[in-house]
């Protein structure tokens, strides 16, 4: 297939902005990111940020049209079981028969009332860094509906939010924007789950998703987010996080791998003594290609952050991984951890990793780590001298070495989900050549 | 040797010593007991000039002279030694190079000639066997991975080493088992001389066992409220401190 | 007690003098003449002037790079002299005798006598001024080992054949903007030539002075270690203080043949600039060695000066079981920068390499830490370990790490290790309360900070590298 030009390709991508009917007071987003979409840089191999991932496969599919709700068949395991508020998307589009309950604050902006839509006119798009950001100038052009979740002070969600974008074979060769709002105030408490899946049948349809979350003071937040997408799906995705005076922000993600993934974590400590922590798995395999970008902006004094990424790399995928801390020159005491950990499991599998750190304070305490290795040789003999077939063993010890991560989730429903999907895929031999 | 007149001192903003006097002679030993909090700690810091710990008003004369008009390192080579109730870990910098230089400090200080490294390396070694701690430690960094026992008996052997007047105590049995206890209190006996003086600062009585006390003063609320002889530590075994902060309030 | 130390480390540049010696010095500017100009003052034969000016051509097409995290006012390279020698020089001193005794005066002044009675023993010196090569010492006693350590003008006509084989084997003249413009118009450097199976008698040592204004200093080095031969090489820099800022644009290239290995340290003190951020030097140094089968090469690296210090010393394990090695330590202090750290790149099978890199940041000054692990498909077995530790003084520097790797081998194990720390106000206390002062106290916490890099130097040089981080440190207690 022969490539469009990324200038091309860039004026493709706005005729679906053109076409998209949206209420009017989100006018100013979408012009905004349409300007700043057409003005920035294409990236190339000398774009720092991109360095490692090339886009061509993404200018490769002609992304020039709308995926549409339509019929899908997954596997009833395929969604969490769980008690909570359920808000399906397919292809982009809402899903009000596979969605569920409801809860004072959780609103699709189509349906926002007038305090709703000023919330999401004064948040949306503003925690993001669409300088850093490319992407996030297209969701913001091509916004049309999304989802704000809105906790008002002192308040606790009872329910999680389970959030399901879902994408079809239909979906082949377009676009899906996918679009999430967390706002929680003062000492509010919520738990959001966004889950990606799509039908097993092939497509290569794109997604673009963006969720901003602001966590404001003493506040607490979870929130997990799983990209288990079949392997033909281009998916690009940000989530960009505020943190106030003593918030917490618990997230957890892993992701399969696809042509092209890039999942882009941005955390900025803007209040005293907040708390980040971020865990995360990736699992590429075949010929995937699967990027993960972390930075976290230590701006204020006291906060700390613990950040743990590990990756499985099989088959002739390549993997990328960038976590960087930026502290800033009055984060004072800050405490910052990074570790990241990758198994290479065949001849052809590739990483890339760079833990960055960058400071300008001198009373903190900062340390990262990254490690690339294969499985430990004396556990391996020693689960051998068990009786464990070599094969076995690898099995074993590569999932062991995830499930470091896995095990203690907090939310039962994602850690029995995840435990048998990927036991599944580990049986299956993804992981061991 | 030591006097105290008066003092009161603050951390920070918090006023911890409140008209404390205390008058020590050569060849004294005076343990400061209390329960957390009374600050016993901060007397070792103040007299040992620790920075944030600020002296507001009285007197403290320590070999005829003033003790708070001296800096941190004045103090040090003038003979008064502070064994920290937390060793600090200084990693890359080995314990004999550290401790060379601390003893040639002192000895500069009092006209001696600085000890050839071979002499040096000796005493040392000597040193290190009559606090049980293996030669080995002294090659490694200051206090670098040591256990809270071999931190402690580090401590006692730079005191040896430096061979102070006065030699303050901070809480150096917390946190040890009665072997170790009893190592470091055979090493500060050993020390123990007409012309050498010690503050030993503990919260149990068990220390004072092997250390035996002159003197025994109850800090409490920043002053010292009961002073007396050996015998009152035995009574504070028995009866608690509550007893004391009762009369006192 | 943190402006105690900070006060602690405002240093004085001892080298910063200015010798009065007359010289040849080029107009500034930059063409081809140029090129010609230092060829035939150097009596070069004609396939080395058309190897410059393949340079030059390649240069002239190239960009001047920027780097995300340095910052200085853009050179102007026409501005610049690209030759300048002592006068005295012109007439070719046969012996030490002959020599400028200004010139003399000068290295002893910085600690470097060239008479060889007096010199360290065991080290031969090749003293380089600002474009030539003063002299070189010791050069007999090498010879009867068949080393070679002579001035590179020189070896470019004595041994043309190891010479072509040889230079910009390494580093292309293409490599990058400065390597290109190094290879045009270098002046002199040091070639060594380290037979088959011999290990050379003495450490080699070569001592860069740049004396003259608005020159440049461009050298270039050139080692070569025949199978199973060894040897341990030194270089330090020093520079006069001035206002404005000159470049120092050098080349060195390492080849290690099957089981060669190559000790390569150096000491960097020209001048940083005063605490104004006002002159100093802009070093600009591409350096690279290649290893063949079981060859070793050990980049030992104590920077302590220059206003901006870009060098990245790396190794190419070709061979396999080669190894590579990377010490540094880097000092930053005003408003110096310093972004410096290695590539190891792993080709051959269980190829190793260790990179040890303390930074420590003082002042408004920047350091960073850049480097690149990379394991390509065929290295297998291939072993890396980095740890990078900076140490902060103040409140007002930066120190940053930006280390990458990448690895195409399943077989490799690759670790990484970074951690950022200060002098902490407890452990300023401890050294006080036995007696140590302030200064004393800062200079043995760097120093046992420094000492895994430290131990590395060769004897004589690890105590001239303490000495100069506690000069560095020097000051009045505040």
């Amino acid at each position: 297939m022969s490539e469009t030009s990324p200038q091309d390709f860039k004026h493709l991508a706005l005729t679906l902005a053109g076409a998209q009917e949206s209420a009017p007071w989100l006018d100013t987003l979408r012009f905004e990111g349409t300007e700043q979409w057409l003005e920035a840089q294409w990236p190339g191999r000398r774009t720092e940020l991109w360095k490692y991932t090339p886009l061509s496969s993404l200018q490769r599919g002609q992304f020039t049209s709308w995926g549409s709700a339509q019929a899908y068949t997954l596997a009833d395991e395929a969604l969490l079981t769980l008690d909570a508020i359920r808000l399906v998307f397919v292809n982009g589009e809402f899903d009000a028969q596979a969605s569920s309950g409801d809860a004072a604050g959780v609103v699709r902006f189509s349906q926002a009332d007038s305090t709703q839509q000023a919330l999401i006119e004064a948040n949306l798009g503003k925690i993001v860094d669409t300088k850093r950001h490319l992407f996030a100038s297209l969701s913001n052009a091509w916004t049309q509906d999304g989802v704000l979740v809105h906790v008002p002070k002192n308040t606790k969600l009872e329910l999680p939010i389970y959030i399901v974008h879902i994408s079809t074979p239909e979906a082949a060769a377009a676009t899906a924007n996918h679009r999430v709002l967390v706002l929680l105030e003062e000492s509010a408490q919520a738990e959001v789950i966004e889950h990606f899946v799509s039908d097993e049948q092939q497509q290569n349809g794109f997604v673009n998703s963006l969720t901003e979350i602001q966590v404001g003071a003493n506040a607490h937040l979870s929130h997990y987010r799983m990209n288990l997408e079949e392997e033909h799906l281009i998916h690009i995705g940000g989530v960009h996080i505020n943190l106030a005076s003593d918030a917490q922000y618990l997230g957890f993600t892993l992701s399969e791998g696809s042509q092209l993934k890039r999942i882009d974590y941005q955390i900025c400590h803007k209040g005293k003594g907040a708390h980040a922590g971020l865990n995360g798995v990736y699992l590429p395999r075949n010929k995937h290609l699967l990027d993960y970008h972390t930075n976290v902006e230590h701006e204020a004094p006291h906060c700390t952050t613990s950040e743990v990424f590990r990756g499985i790399i099989a088959d002739s995928a390549r993997a990328v991984f960038n976590g960087r801390i930026h502290i800033h020159p009055d984060a004072q005491k800050t405490l910052a951890e990074l570790s990241n950990k990758n198994l290479l499991t065949s001849d052809q599998a590739e990483i890339d990793t760079k833990p960055e750190l960058e400071i300008y304070a001198d009373d903190v305490k900062c340390a990262h780590g990254a490690t690339v290795s294969q499985l430990d040789q004396t556990s391996m003999f020693y689960l051998r001298s068990r009786g464990l077939t070599e094969k076995q063993a690898r099995t074993m010890l590569s999932f062991g070495f995830i499930n470091e991560l896995l095990q203690d989730l907090p939310q039962q429903a994602v850690r029995e989900h995840l435990h048998r999907h990927l036991t599944q895929l580990f049986d299956k031999d993804q992981f061991v050549s | 040797m030591l006097d105290i007149r008066n003092l009161n001192a603050r951390v920070e903003e918090t006023e911890i010593l409140r008209n404390l006097s205390l008058n020590i002679k050569p060849g004294e030993i005076h343990a400061i007991m209390g329960p957390n909090g009374a600050g016993k700690s901060t007397l070792g810091n103040i007299l040992s000039g620790r920075p944030g710990y600020e002296a507001t008003s009285g007197e403290i004369e320590f070999n005829g002279k003033n003790l708070l008009e001296m800096d941190i390192e004045e103090r040090a080579r003038e003979g008064l030694f502070l064994a920290f109730q937390y060793p600090v870990e200084i990693p890359g910098v080995s314990n004999m190079e550290f401790l060379k230089a601390s003893v040639d400090a002192r000895r500069k200080h009092l006209g001696q000639p600085e000890l050839s490294s071979f002499d040096f390396m000796k005493i040392a070694r000597e040193t290190s066997k009559r606090v049980s701690l293996d030669a080995a430690f002294l090659k490694r960094g200051v206090n670098e991975g040591f256990s809270g026992g071999e931190k402690k008996r580090n401590e006692i052997m730079q005191m040896m080493l430096l061979e102070p007047s006065l030699c303050i105590l901070d809480e150096t049995d917390s946190g040890l088992d009665i072997d170790a206890l009893q190592v470091v209190a055979a090493g500060v006996n050993s020390m123990r001389s007409p012309e050498r003086s010690f503050i030993v600062v503990t919260h149990y009585q068990r220390l004072l066992d092997f250390i035996v006390p002159d003197y025994v003063h109850v800090l409490a609320g920043g002053r010292i409220v009961k002073s007396g002889g050996k015998e009152l530590a035995l009574e504070l075994e028995a009866k608690g401190y509550s007893w004391l902060e009762d009369e006192v309030a | 007690m943190t402006e105690q130390v900070e006060s602690l480390i405002r240093k004085d540049y001892a080298a910063g003098f200015h010798s009065k010696i007359e010289s040849d010095t080029l107009a500034p500017g930059l063409d081809e003449d140029v090129v010609r100009f230092i060829s035939a003052k150097k009596e070069e034969p004609q396939w080395m002037l058309d190897w410059r000016l393949k340079a030059f051509r390649a240069w002239q097409e190239m960009e001047e790079p920027t780097w995300a995290h340095v910052h200085y006012p853009e050179i102007d390279f026409k501005a610049l002299s690209y030759y300048s020698a002592p006068k005295s020089m012109a007439d070719k001193p046969q012996s030490l005798d002959e020599v400028d005794p200004e010139l003399l005066a000068t290295y002893e002044k910085l600690g470097i006598p060239l008479h060889e009675q007096a010199t360290l023993a065991g080290v031969a010196v090749d003293a380089v001024f600002d474009s030539v090569s003063v002299v070189t010492t010791y050069r007999a006693k090498l010879e009867e080992a068949g080393v070679i350590f002579c001035p590179i003008s020189e070896a470019i006509k004595r041994f043309p054949e190891l010479v072509k084989k040889y230079l910009g084997s390494v580093v292309p003249q293409k490599d990058n903007f400065y390597a290109a413009l190094n290879s045009a118009v270098f002046s002199d450097g040091s070639f060594v030539y380290i037979p088959k199976g011999v290990r050379c008698p003495m450490e080699l040592s070569t001592y860069f002075r740049i004396n003259e204004m608005n020159t440049g200093q461009f050298e270039r080095t050139l080692i070569v270690a025949e199978e199973g031969s060894y040897v341990s090489y030194l270089e330090g820099c020093t520079a006069p203080m001035r206002d404005e800022n000159q470049l120092h644009a050098a080349v060195v290239e390492l080849v290690a043949l099957d089981d060669a290995q190559i000790k390569y340290s150096t000491v960097q003190n020209w001048y940083p600039g005063d605490k104004d951020g006002k002159g100093g030097i802009y070093n600009f140094v591409t350096k690279r060695g290649i290893c063949h089968k079981n060859a070793r090469i050990s980049w030992t690296q104590v920077e302590t000066g220059s206003a901006v210090t870009w060098k990245y010393p790396s190794c190419i394990l070709k061979g396999d079981n080669s190894v590579g090695e990377f010490y540094s330590v880097a000092l930053t202090n005003n408003f110096q920068q310093a972004d410096t750290g290695t590539k190891m790149i792993h080709l051959g099978k269980n190829t190793s390499s260790t990179i040890i890199a303390k930074g420590i940041s003082a002042g408004r000054s920047n350091s960073a830490y850049r480097g690149l692990v990379r394991i390509n498909a065929g290295a297998s077995g291939a072993r890396n370990f980095t740890q990078c530790d900076s140490l902060l003084i103040g409140d007002r520097c930066g120190a940053h790490t930006f280390p990458y790797i990448e690895s195409k081998n399943p077989t490799a194990v690759i670790e990484h290790e970074a951690t950022t720390s200060k002098v902490s106000d407890d452990q300023m206390f401890l050294c006080q309360q036995r007696g140590l002062d302030a200064e004393k106290a800062v200079s043995m916490i760097v120093n046992g900070f420094c000492r895994e890099v430290f131990k590395e130097l060769p004897m004589e040089f690890a105590v001239e590298a303490g000495k100069l981080l506690e000069v560095s440190l020097e000051g009045s207690v505040g």
